[in-house]
């Protein structure tokens, strides 16, 4: 067990620079005088200065909604809700941290009421394992899209849980103890999902092309 | 420098023998993640459109909030009024309207005329209530005393106003109808109630 902590402390300092070089979580320098100024501007109601923070974040805010849901039209519906959602609350940042940190932290409660919404609906037609089952499944179309890395493909087929805890941590470069928060689940949960998503990561990119992983997931 | 695409580093696992990929490409492969993606729409209409409904929203929510307590005033003074000429009660007193304008002809200071009315009502409502024997308001139907109480906090309300606006002619003239109104309804609940 130690020398997983171990293993897991070196992933994540490794990951750790993604993260910081993603601009997110870690990411403590300061926004531009532009970008202050539109804040400013958009906390004044100001729909031409969001326009111009909607045009400098919504990629990556995209790119975050994309990897969580691992599913295009739900990424761009919810990508427009963070947005709407950000409008109605920018007067609640305050500058503490960098604007991208705040707005990565607002979309991902947004994605991860989505999926709150989604699920009590999914629970009322499926039992959890075959809800489960459901998502571990490889959305439709996903393979064929050329625009996305190896990885952003396989990360799109992780289980759900397993791919948010992935996501939250590898990518966003939130800690373990704030993932359980966010997912309600305990601190150790979230380790042992991230652990499991980056075993069937690598055992779905060893295996040739985009070879069905469902069966592996089956096995677990 | 390693210029490998993730499917090389993939392959080179292989190659090496590795039955999986390594914890070392698995890094590599996130590290490497693009931070932007392009969503296929233009997601801003539709965000435009949802912000303007939010604000549209929210402007009719705050207005609804003006209308209430605007509504409420209204419908107090409407009870009042409605009140007052359901009953129609007569002062044959010299009213503080007709001191007003003789004072007007006097013209002394604004705030002189002021606390003029002010001690003439007092006068008035003196002796109104002497020649019902001094009675106790607090024997009246609450409700009848929260109108009273109401118009005399509308009355030193218009006081304080025009201690800052002396020369308002409106206020005065408001002044007056307040106090006016005081007094007929002192004598309309005498008739009504014979309690007081």
């Amino acid at each position: 067990m130690d020398s997983q902590a171990t293993q897991d402390e070196q992933q994540k300092k490794v990951i750790d620079g993604q993260a910081r070089f993603n601009g997110s979580k870690h990411h403590n320098s300061g926004d531009s005088d532009c970008e202050l100024a539109w804040i400013a501007q958009a906390k004044n109601g100001s729909q031409s200065a969001f326009y111009q923070l909607y045009e400098k974040h919504h990629k990556p805010i995209y790119a975050l909604c994309w990897r969580m849901l691992a599913d295009k039209d739900s990424a761009e519906d919810v990508c427009q809700e963070v947005f709407v959602v950000l409008w109605q609350k920018i007067n609640n940042f305050r500058g503490e941290s960098k604007f991208s940190t705040w707005l990565h932290s607002v979309a991902t409660n947004v994605v991860l009421g989505h999926l709150r919404k989604h699920k009590n609906w999914l629970q009322r037609v499926f039992s959890i394992e075959e809800q489960a089952a459901n998502v571990a499944e490889p959305s439709v179309g996903l393979t064929d899209d050329s625009t996305l890395t190896i990885l952003d493909q396989h990360i799109a087929r992780l289980p759900e849980r397993a791919r948010l805890v992935f996501v939250l941590f590898a990518v966003e470069g939130y800690r373990h103890e704030e993932i359980a928060k966010m997912l309600k689940m305990a601190v150790g949960s979230s380790k042992s999902q991230y652990h499991r998503a980056r075993n069937l990561l690598k055992e779905s990119l060893t295996a040739n092309d985009f070879v069905s992983i469902t069966e592996e997931f089956n096995h677990e | 420098m390693n210029n490998k695409t993730p499917q090389e580093h993939i392959h080179q696992d292989k190659i090496d023998g590795n039955r999986v990929v390594s914890e070392k490409t698995l890094a590599e492969q996130v590290a490497i993640l693009p931070n932007e993606m392009m969503p296929e729409r233009d997601l801003w209409p539709g965000i435009e459109r949802a912000i303007n409904q939010k604000s549209q929203e929210n402007y009719d929510i705050k207005k609804s909030n003006v209308f209430i307590p605007s509504a409420w005033a209204a419908s107090i003074a409407m009870v009042m009024l409605m009140s007052w000429f359901t009953f129609s009660p007569a002062i044959n007193e010299q009213s503080t309207s007709a001191l007003v304008k003789n004072n007007e002809q006097v013209n002394p200071s604004s705030g002189q005329l002021v606390n003029f009315m002010q001690q003439s009502f007092k006068q008035q409502k003196q002796t109104l209530l002497a020649s019902y024997g001094q009675p106790s308001l607090e024997t009246l139907p609450a409700a009848m005393q929260i109108e009273l109480t109401q118009l005399a906090d509308a009355r030193a309300s218009i006081r304080k106003a025009l201690l800052t606006d002396e020369n308002n002619v409106d206020l005065l003239n408001l002044l007056d109808f307040t106090q006016q109104q005081e007094l007929k309804l002192l004598q309309q609940l005498y008739r009504q109630y014979q309690v007081i």
